[in-house]
């Protein structure tokens, strides 16, 4: 699995999950919270994404990620595992 | 009254309930549900409302059970006193109104359910999360949650423990009264209160007897199936990891 598709699944939920970014792209070097998600959002996010790419990261893991980039790698981590 | 809660009637009649526990993020803890209980005695004392507006904080209405309750549960120690609310608000003598601005999660989601008009916010999130962290739906959920969203959505909500968006749930068509802008919550309520406010006091609180009859009967009906089934799932030995894990910080 490519850090790219990570990225681009991670921005498809993004997309789908708040409200208004239909016709944005998302920059991964940019938190969630910059596009207006609360920490629901980002929760529903983070584990819409984790069933899609079939990855599974301990909550106490995600709890100092910053960015989507970061969130990305944590991804990687347990995708390579 | 307790610091977590802020009551008072306006010169409407209409009652005015915010769960303020910001320390706490609006979970129940043994002061929030004391606090809670004590509002609605105080209420019930001094008062005569038309309509009671029941809100919680911007960002949450209500968390539901706190972590330790859970364990407490898990460890075979039978708790009932979140029931109280639920009973309480399905007991009342005048209608309720849930405005929710924040975030409704599990029980702090019942307090809705165990009111007569519901209105939630298109940012926020709003889930029946029990089954998330191992054991089935509690306060009510499994016999009240079909009234406010429909049956099949009522059955996804409780099976996965989704957190839907107030967006998403407006999409589906449940039963929510109003799903508005955050800002907008608590006007819409103040809209609906007055509109009651202008109605025969006695008439309201003979309305919402007999419009309540269904409720406490459904109620009881929870009671038995989900008690029963919080002894066996809160016996699982996995179930204790689960909420542990939940609650990670």
């Amino acid at each position: 699995m490519t850090k790219e598709k990570i990225i681009e699944v991670i921005s498809k939920n993004i997309i789908e999950n708040l409200d208004d970014l239909e016709n944005e792209t998302i920059d991964p070097k940019k938190s969630m919270k910059d596009y207006g998600a609360n920490s629901l959002d980002m929760i529903e996010v983070v584990s819409c994404s984790m069933r899609e790419l079939n990855i599974k990261v301990p909550r106490a893991e995600l709890a100092d990620i910053e960015d989507i980039e970061q969130l990305a790698d944590k991804f990687m981590e347990h995708a390579e595992a | 009254m307790l610091k977590n809660m802020e009551l008072h009637v306006d010169e409407n009649n209409i009652a005015h309930l915010k769960m303020n526990d910001v320390a706490n993020m609006n979970i129940f803890s043994n002061d929030f549900i004391r606090g809670f209980l004590s509002a609605m005695d105080e209420l019930e004392a001094n008062y005569k409302p038309h309509a009671l507006i029941l809100s919680g904080l911007d960002s949450v209405f209500c968390a539901g059970a706190e972590k330790d309750t859970l364990i407490d549960l898990s460890n075979g120690k039978i708790d009932v006193k979140d029931l109280l609310m639920s009973e309480r608000l399905i007991n009342s003598e005048y209608p309720i109104i849930a405005a929710m601005e924040g975030h409704a999660m599990g029980g702090g989601l019942v307090l809705a359910l165990c009111s007569d008009i519901v209105i939630a916010a298109k940012e926020s999130r709003y889930g029946a999360v029990f089954m998330n962290m191992g054991f089935t739906p509690g306060m009510g959920t499994t016999t009240l949650l079909q009234g406010l969203m429909g049956d099949f959505v009522a059955n996804e909500m409780m099976f996965t423990g989704k957190r839907f968006k107030g967006t998403e749930l407006a999409k589906k068509g449940t039963n929510i009264n109003y799903i508005v802008p955050k800002k907008d919550v608590l006007t819409k309520a103040n809209d609906l209160a007055l509109q009651i406010s202008e109605k025969n006091v006695k008439s309201v609180y003979l309305l919402k007897y007999s419009l309540s009859a269904k409720k406490k009967k459904l109620l009881i009906d929870a009671r038995l199936q989900e008690d029963m089934m919080h002894k066996l799932s809160f016996a699982y030995p996995e179930t204790k990891e689960t909420i542990n894990s939940f609650y990670a910080d």
